[in-house]
């Protein structure tokens, strides 16, 4: 299902994204004194449930855990960072230092990676939004845990069970620290187009056109 | 040697209240720290505690930062406050600049944040 993008919207849109991601690579990367490697970005229109058992694909079908934000603006959609499997602690750790105790780390787990989530998601969208020119506000981060339906449904988008949805996805890994997950975009149609008519502008734009 | 001082961390994530508590203890020990979960909080415990610096996140539940650094410097105008926070995007720089208070983006570098708290000792 790639006819909702030309060749070269989707190359547009590939870019535009691959610098966001850019920025949020960089700040993982500052997090864990790491480097962060990334994969292209890859843009699907799928259905909700498609979506779902592509992430299930993709993470094993196991649980994963994600944080979750709503943005809106002249687009709106979720932003979520996922990580597959429970690897999270590593990167507490390197976060609070190795001081801290084993069971302290554990309980503050879910607040770390909520804070992980805020600041990778939110380079992400910031980075977007400077690029477009655009503001976006954002929620408050959200955990999730589950598998790919639960992770991705908001509950926010009651109507559009039978629409499809755009999948934008990155896989990452900070190889040194075994950790890997991906971000992720859904916007429902609507929204799609209206950040797809943006990233074409802004292309235009920087071309002078 | 940099005299003691206070600084008045907000943030509603504990996570990165440590995080930044853990940079000042490391290069300024002795400095006191409080904290603040919300930007309400944060302006009841500066007009309680009055210190030096405020670090102030932005998006919180509530005010948020924005909001309670335009009411901390409508009170008080010589609070040194600096948003330290993940949005990113440039109308949040620039509203900063009209305010008369720092942008820092998250996770702060070290050097970075003691700049910061450097600001009265130039």
């Amino acid at each position: 299902m790639s006819d909702f993008l030309d060749d070269v919207q989707r190359d547009a849109v590939t870019e535009i994204i691959n610098i966001a991601i850019g920025q949020a690579a960089g700040a993982l990367s500052q997090l864990v004194d790491e480097e962060v490697r990334l994969s292209v970005p890859l843009v699907h229109f799928l259905t909700p449930d498609r979506a779902a058992a592509r992430l299930d694909e993709e993470t094993g079908g196991g649980e994963s855990v994600a944080v979750r934000q709503h943005f809106q603006g002249p687009f709106a959609g979720d932003i979520l960072l996922i990580f597959p499997e429970r690897r999270s602690l590593h990167l507490v750790r390197q976060m609070l230092g190795d001081d801290l105790p084993v069971d302290q780390l554990t309980e503050l787990e879910q607040e770390a990676l909520m804070e992980v989530g805020n600041i990778i998601l939110n380079a992400c969208l910031g980075s977007l939004a400077n690029q477009l020119g655009m503001g976006v506000e954002s929620s408050l981060p959200c955990y999730v845990r589950g598998r790919g339906r639960g992770i991705l449904d908001s509950g926010q988008r009651p109507g559009i069970e039978s629409e499809m949805v755009m999948f934008l996805h990155v896989d990452f890994s900070v190889r040194a620290k075994d950790v890997h997950g991906y971000l992720a975009f859904v916007m429902d149609i609507s929204s799609a187009r209206h950040f797809i008519d943006a990233v074409q502008a802004y292309v235009t734009a920087q071309m002078g056109g | 040697m940099t005299a003691t001082k206070t600084v008045l961390l907000v943030d509603d994530s504990r996570v990165a209240r440590m995080m930044t508590r853990r940079m000042i203890e490391t290069d300024r020990p002795g400095w006191q720290i409080v904290e603040a979960a919300t930007g309400e909080e944060a302006l009841e415990v500066y007009s309680r505690v009055l210190p030096d610096f405020v670090v102030l996140d932005v998006n919180m539940p509530g005010i948020g930062g924005l909001e309670a650094a335009k009411r901390l410097k409508a009170v008080y105008p010589q609070a040194v406050v600096t948003l330290l926070t993940a949005n990113i995007q440039d109308p949040v720089r620039d509203q900063a600049e009209t305010m008369g208070v720092g942008f820092m983006s998250k996770p702060v570098r070290a050097d970075v944040l003691m700049a910061f708290l450097s600001t009265e000792d130039e």
